[in-house]
């Protein structure tokens, strides 16, 4: 009886661990599942309406913006829906970037796949040579879709050979974001943020008190792609990785050394504030006071304003006192038409797409949000004239975009293998952060993203 | 009569069991077996961005694994959490159902309160001590403020990210030891209390020579269960520190899925599921030759 116990235990464990390491990471895949609400109902009204029309076009439309962003892709949407009475979207929140990109993969190139998906910036390289997309550029042509009325420097980023893969959708750039109260106290310059690198370890030497850092930056790779390209630095060979497949890293060269030693300075000196890899952490470091400086996304800008109970400036990034300022590099999200479905759907998938492109749709998106408008047509809208006019910083976020000098830098990287590249930086600024010497640490990110790069030329098909 | 027909009557038992058997064979081959096996099989090559296997490279992704300091850290540091959390939380759930065994006024309520952690699923818990931990706003570092004593970075140091890991999983891990151990509790039969109570035994006797070997059934299970779970922590890393800072955190488990949920790369991701099976057999294994002698059945 004993043996037989202890037998049958064993195996009820080594099976229940086993059970347990194939179902590990499932759990996360399962919220929201697209609930078919009443479009009966909807269509039926249709049918009295207009026996003409006919059965309305319906179509998904993935994505990841929880919060505000969600509430405002829902006004958006209704707001499609009620404009015309050919095409039905249904937007569906499918959790963070990655996790809905993963979920595209189970149907990418299908029939069941969602006609709009919404992929983060640097997903662009992946899904261009995934086979799961129609590029963007074919409605244009077909259509004659005037692109000069988007934003240039944001067309530029999802611009590949020319051609346009994507419609761009909700975009950001990182700003330096500062406490002009502690300005005031530190007697600097409320009106004048430190421009260069050595401005900043200058001024934040200035800010630095018992209580409050001096500097602080989120623990993200997005942020040293950005102070690496304003120096007008690449991060992969073949011009960024957009004449052909990238294969080493550059960014562990003079301009990724400058950011580490910049940040490496302040470190060693104290005045560097660490908050961590969570975007909450570092926002509320700074409305409590704790650092005085800090990088955030030109998204952060409105809730820093109304959580901050002193006076908020904006200023564009800094960089490097030897060189001139480039300009930064989009991030955020753009928007995928599915291969593999049917011609009307498609049809109403870019129906949806020029009507978020439109001026109108696009000030209530900035407003909402604090994205950009990618159309710029959307800052001459009233309302988004009398934000402004109330939040001047709004604008330095819109000024230096539109500053920026288009070239490779400052078009972003392209590589397939971005996430785990940030990775590696993540870890090397936190090593960098323990003391370790800068350069080692970049060589050895450098090292891994190589590796990653190759395995993916290597597999490609 | 024919052989083969005397074959078949004499197997009917083994027949009969195994339509019994069917459809558990069935449900664990498409959840178990066919995803073990693939992985088994993934393991060996190098997938393409869509998952597929692409490129065949043998023992490749192993050699490449144990060579890497990163895996090596992986080991050291899911090796050091098991240490850390498993040990403490079978002695204080030992130590709370010890306590509420005890036959008290309201003595429910204890019980109730000491296994409630058990009701709080691990991502509802880790938020709670995300914000414990901030490192501006967190109550731990206000009450070491309100004591004067220096400001810790519970999730930033590297020092200190896998101490507070182990923290808030003991926590959380508790109410679950602590039930079914006060289940073994009950279990014991009165009479042996009663009878040595009466040969004068104390209480510290009677706990070593009556309640621990009459509970080694359950605390042998719990041990097991115990380490098994530690070795498969992901929720409360994937929240809490995300396998940083300078990847002290990054446990096995959460390095599988960042390998293949992050950087797709599920040809290396499944040898490091292959591997982590490996330990927890061998683990298990041992644990049965050797923690099962001590183990004793009624």
């Amino acid at each position: 009886m004993k043996k037989l116990l202890t037998s049958s235990l064993f195996w009820v464990l080594i099976l229940a661990f086993a059970v347990l390491t194939a179902c590990t990471n499932s759990d996360s895949k399962e919220k929201n599942e697209p609930t078919k609400n009443d479009t009966s109902s909807e269509t039926e009204g249709t049918k009295d309406d207009g026996a003409a029309t006919g059965e309305k076009v319906s179509i998904e439309f993935w994505h990841a913006m929880s919060g505000t962003g969600q509430e405002s892709i829902d006004a958006i949407v209704k707001g499609f829906n009620e404009s015309q009475d050919k095409y039905e979207v249904k937007a569906e929140f499918q959790g963070s970037y990655e996790e809905s990109l993963t979920k595209l993969r189970g149907v990418g190139g299908t029939k069941d796949a969602p006609a709009i998906t919404q992929v983060f910036e640097v997903g662009t390289k992946y899904m261009i040579d995934s086979g799961y997309i129609e590029p963007m550029q074919k409605f244009i042509d077909e259509d004659n879709y005037d692109l000069s009325q988007l934003e240039e420097n944001i067309l530029n980023y999802y611009r590949v050979d020319g051609e346009l893969y994507s419609m761009p959708f909700n975009s950001s750039t990182p700003v330096m974001i500062y406490n002009k109260d502690a300005f005031k106290e530190a007697g600097l310059d409320p009106e004048k943020a430190p421009e260069t690198f050595a401005e900043v370890i200058d001024a934040a030497a200035k800010l630095k008190t018992d209580e409050m850092y001096g500097f602080s930056m989120l623990t993200y790779g997005w942020f040293f792609e950005q102070l690496v390209a304003t120096q007008g630095g690449l991060y992969v060979n073949e011009d960024n990785g957009r004449s052909g497949d990238a294969t080493e890293s550059l960014f562990n060269g003079p301009e990724g050394l400058n950011v580490f030693r910049f940040l490496d300075t302040m470190n060693k000196a104290g005045t560097f504030g660490n908050f961590g890899t969570n975007w909450d952490d570092i926002r509320s470091a700074f409305a409590t006071g704790k650092v005085a400086m800090y990088m955030d996304s030109s998204a952060g800008v409105a809730g820093a304003i109304n959580n901050a109970p002193f006076e908020v400036g904006v200023a564009y990034i800094p960089h490097a006192d030897e060189v001139q300022r480039n300009g930064v590099v989009i991030g955020g999200a753009s928007l995928w038409m599915s291969k593999g479905i049917a011609e009307e759907e498609q049809e109403a998938a870019w129906e949806f797409m020029k009507y978020m492109t439109t001026p109108e749709v696009q000030a209530k998106w900035h407003l909402d949000t604090g994205y950009f408008a990618i159309n710029p047509a959307a800052y001459d809208e009233q309302n988004v004239k009398d934000k402004w006019a109330e939040f001047p910083q709004f604008k330095v976020t819109v000024d230096q975009l539109q500053d920026t000098i288009p070239g490779l830098a400052t078009q972003g990287a392209l590589i397939s293998v971005f996430p785990e590249s940030r990775q590696q930086i993540v870890t090397a600024l936190e090593e960098l952060y323990q003391g370790k010497d800068p350069q080692e640490v970049l060589d050895k990110a450098a090292e891994g993203t190589n590796r990653a790069m190759e395995i993916a030329n290597k597999t490609k098909q | 009569m024919t052989r083969i027909g005397r074959v078949w009557r004499k197997s009917v038992d083994g027949r009969t069991a195994a339509l019994y058997l069917l459809p558990s064979i069935i449900l664990f081959s498409v959840f178990v077996f066919y995803p073990m096996f693939r992985t088994i099989y993934l393991s060996f090559f190098l997938t393409d961005q869509t998952g597929n296997a692409a490129i065949m490279v043998g023992f490749e992704n192993f050699v490449y694994l144990l060579g890497s300091s990163e895996f090596q850290n992986s080991m050291k540091a899911t090796g050091l959490f098991v240490l850390y959390t498993v040990p403490i939380t079978i002695i204080l759930a030992l130590f709370f159902a010890l306590l509420a065994n005890e036959k008290l006024k309201g003595i429910g309520f204890f019980r109730t309160m000491y296994s409630s952690t058990m009701g709080i699923s691990v991502a509802a818990s880790s938020v709670i001590w995300l914000f414990m931990f901030n490192p501006s706003i967190g109550m731990f570092n206000r009450l070491l403020g309100v004591l004067n004593l220096p400001q810790i970075q519970w999730l930033l140091d590297p020092e200190w990210a896998l101490l507070s890991v182990s923290i808030s999983t003991i926590w959380m891990n508790i109410g679950f030891s602590f039930l079914i151990l006060l289940g073994g509790l009950q279990n014991i039969d009165e009479h042996l209390y009663e009878s040595s109570r009466i040969d004068g035994a104390g209480y510290f006797y009677r706990l070593r020579r009556i309640t621990l070997p009459m509970l080694s059934p359950t605390l042998f299970f719990i041990i097991t269960i115990s380490l098994i779970n530690a070795f498969q922590t992901f929720g409360q890393i994937d929240i809490l520190t995300k396998g940083g800072p300078s990847q002290s955190t990054n446990l096995i488990v959460y390095s599988i899925y960042r390998e293949a949920f992050i950087n797709y790369q599920f040809g290396t991701a499944s040898a490091q599921a292959v591997i982590l099976f490996l330990i927890i057999l061998i683990v298990t294994i041992l644990q049965f030759k050797l923690g099962e002698r001590k183990v004793h059945y009624q």
